[in-house]
């Protein structure tokens, strides 16, 4: 059976009607990563023997006749900063090797509890610093589309192993935007949440007023699902939202796309963006607006110091949490130290990747004495504006389209040596992590080389039932989403 | 614009001992320019008027989260030593701070 499209509820309708098991499920996924992963390179850890034993519990409540999960039989792959109890989390770099976390991030553990089935841990730039994957302490991941090229990142394992079917859908998370980038670049559906709506709990923290866990699907019916099942208030994280959570799968034709303000910003569609890329997402636009959505223009003219605002406030909360990695609870260290500062010095500068290092270095600059009012108080203050100009947009506007990456998919060690060239390929996405609004990315199309170009809708403060809706019906009226490449 | 450099190599070193990193002269020759490249671009901050604008430090509007003075069930003394570099008799192991 080809399983590469099949739905969340599908696989579950399956299951129940018993035309599959589970374990033939995994099967399937697991002899797609054996044939396919080698050029793509997804997964960090593939937990083989584990996705087995969890589809023979699945397998025996069918025959039991017990009650299955919201997403019985459907296989997730998981950035590898997500802890996972008893299964090895690297967070992408060489820190944590050989890390076995004590518990499990709230947001796996109750997709654990609805039956969803883990094949695997994936490739991440390290502890979640990077745009194109490429950063990580193991290997690069490969497009699927063209391997030479970048899968983008963060989340490029996640992004990749969803694009060539090697999960039902696949967990990341967005700072900055490393679901809905990668998720551009490599042809499938990623939602960053509002910031607050998943918990973060269990989760490598990177910068923890920005970071939110979010997921890749092949269609925004499956991201629907699984933030049913992950959103809502944890206690373990005191910045989880209490804002109630939406039946998303029974809200996604609630929108009605006829008289719906759609907002294109003119600073996203000027400057550095690649011209085709530019036309996709206009023709995205289109095609709602052939719908009878009112495509209204609008300004926000902060955008240009997005990418400043978000580079000193994330190095900054970057040096805070990454102050934890000593290797004496966790992680690996020198032992052969003579004393506490040469080990702090020594554990922490033989085993962090130079992306964590430069990063850590920019934080503890902008916060020490003397810089601390010209960089953070500063930034913070601009923060402010960017968030005011996006809440007074919305109240002329339902939602905002714009594209996701300037540029498609680049080869995979054009950028390696410029970090600022890096960074400013999160131009269009950060200033949605800096107001800590909810955003989606859908593909919208391929360019002349055939690789995928993604737009984003962006909404208000938990309206994702909105975007989601929209989004939804996009998908109902294009089969771009739906595209696959030859592996 | 001032031409003088936003991090020398002495700022570097100091940064760096605060953020307790060992670097490499390797890694100082590559991460100079780098650094160097990354914060002329953060003076883009500094177009900007923000002399009656509010800071914000997060984006949710929660203040004060606190939960009951409970007990509740958290990880054993074993489970919290399990992935420690050095342990003995309970206890995380590290360097002497204090020397004799």
């Amino acid at each position: 059976m080809d399983l590469s499209l099949t739905t969340i509820s599908q696989i579950r309708q399956l299951l129940l009607a018993k035309k599959i098991k589970a374990v033939d499920i995994v099967k399937y996924y697991l002899d797609r990563i054996k044939k396919y992963d080698p050029q793509i390179q997804s997964f960090i850890t593939v937990t083989e023997k584990e996705a087995k034993k969890q589809a023979k519990v699945i397998d025996d409540k069918i025959t039991a006749g017990q009650s299955l999960g919201a997403l019985a039989g459907s296989v997730m792959a998981v950035k590898d900063i997500f802890l996972t109890k008893g299964i090895e989390t690297t967070a992408g770099s060489k820190v944590l090797k050989s890390y076995f976390p004590e518990y499990s991030s709230t947001v796996y553990q109750r997709l654990v509890d609805q039956d969803a089935i883990l094949i695997g841990k994936t490739n991440t730039d390290c502890f979640a610093f990077g745009v194109s994957t490429e950063n990580s302490g193991y290997f690069t991941t490969h497009n699927p589309w063209n391997l030479s090229m970048v899968p983008g990142g963060s989340s490029g394992g996640s992004a990749a192993a969803e694009v060539a079917s090697l999960c039902t859908f696949a967990l990341g998370t967005d700072t900055g935007g490393s679901i809905r980038q990668p998720a551009s670049l490599c042809g499938v559906t990623g939602l960053k949440p509002t910031y607050g709506r998943n918990s973060r709990y269990g989760i490598t923290s990177m910068a923890s007023s920005f970071d939110c866990p979010g997921s890749f699907g092949h269609s925004v019916e499956d991201i629907a699902q699984v933030l049913k099942i992950t959103a809502g208030q944890d206690s373990f994280d005191a910045t989880s939202s209490q804002v109630k959570v939406d039946d998303y799968p029974a809200l996604l034709s609630s929108v009605k796309l006829s008289g719906l303000k759609i907002g294109l910003p003119k600073e996203y569609f000027t400057g550095s963006i690649n011209p085709e890329v530019k036309q996709k997402v206009l023709d995205a636009a289109k095609v709602y607006e052939t719908a009878g959505a009112q495509i209204i223009d609008v300004s926000l003219p902060n955008t240009d110091l997005g990418i400043a605002v978000y580079y000193v406030l994330i190095p900054c909360e970057i040096s805070a949490n990454m102050a934890r990695y000593d290797g004496i609870r966790f992680g690996q260290s020198r032992s052969d130290a003579k004393d506490l500062l040469s080990y702090y010095l020594q554990t922490r500068g033989d085993f962090m990747e130079p992306e964590l290092k430069r990063r850590i270095l920019i934080g503890t600059y902008a916060l020490s004495a003397g810089y601390f009012d010209a960089y953070y108080l500063k930034a913070a203050k601009v923060r402010t504006l960017i968030k005011n100009e996006f809440i007074a947009t919305f109240k002329k506007v339902d939602v905002i389209l714009a594209p996701v990456s300037p540029t498609p998919a680049w080869p995979i060690g054009q950028k390696v040596n410029n970090p600022l060239e890096m960074y400013l390929a999160d131009v269009y996405t950060c200033c949605i992590n800096v107001a800590g609004l909810p955003g989606l990315a859908l593909p919208c199309g391929f360019d002349s080389q055939n690789l995928p170009v993604g737009f984003q809708l962006i909404g208000n403060y938990f309206e994702e039932s909105k975007i989601l809706s929209a989004g939804h019906q996009y998908q109902e009226l294009t089969d771009f989403h739906l595209q696959t490449p030859k592996l | 614009m001032s031409s003088a450099k936003k991090i020398t190599e002495s700022d570097l070193d100091h940064v760096a001992h605060l953020a307790r990193l060992n670097l490499t002269d390797a890694e100082k020759t590559t991460f100079l320019p780098q650094l160097e490249s990354v914060l002329e671009y953060l003076d883009k901050l500094n177009t900007v008027d923000t002399a009656s604008i509010d800071p914000s430090f997060q984006i949710t509007p929660l203040k004060n989260v606190f939960r009951q003075d409970v007990v509740k069930n958290s990880l054993t003394q074993a489970e919290s030593l399990s992935s420690a570099s050095k342990t003995k008799d309970g206890y995380f192991v590290v360097p002497a701070t204090i020397k004799k």
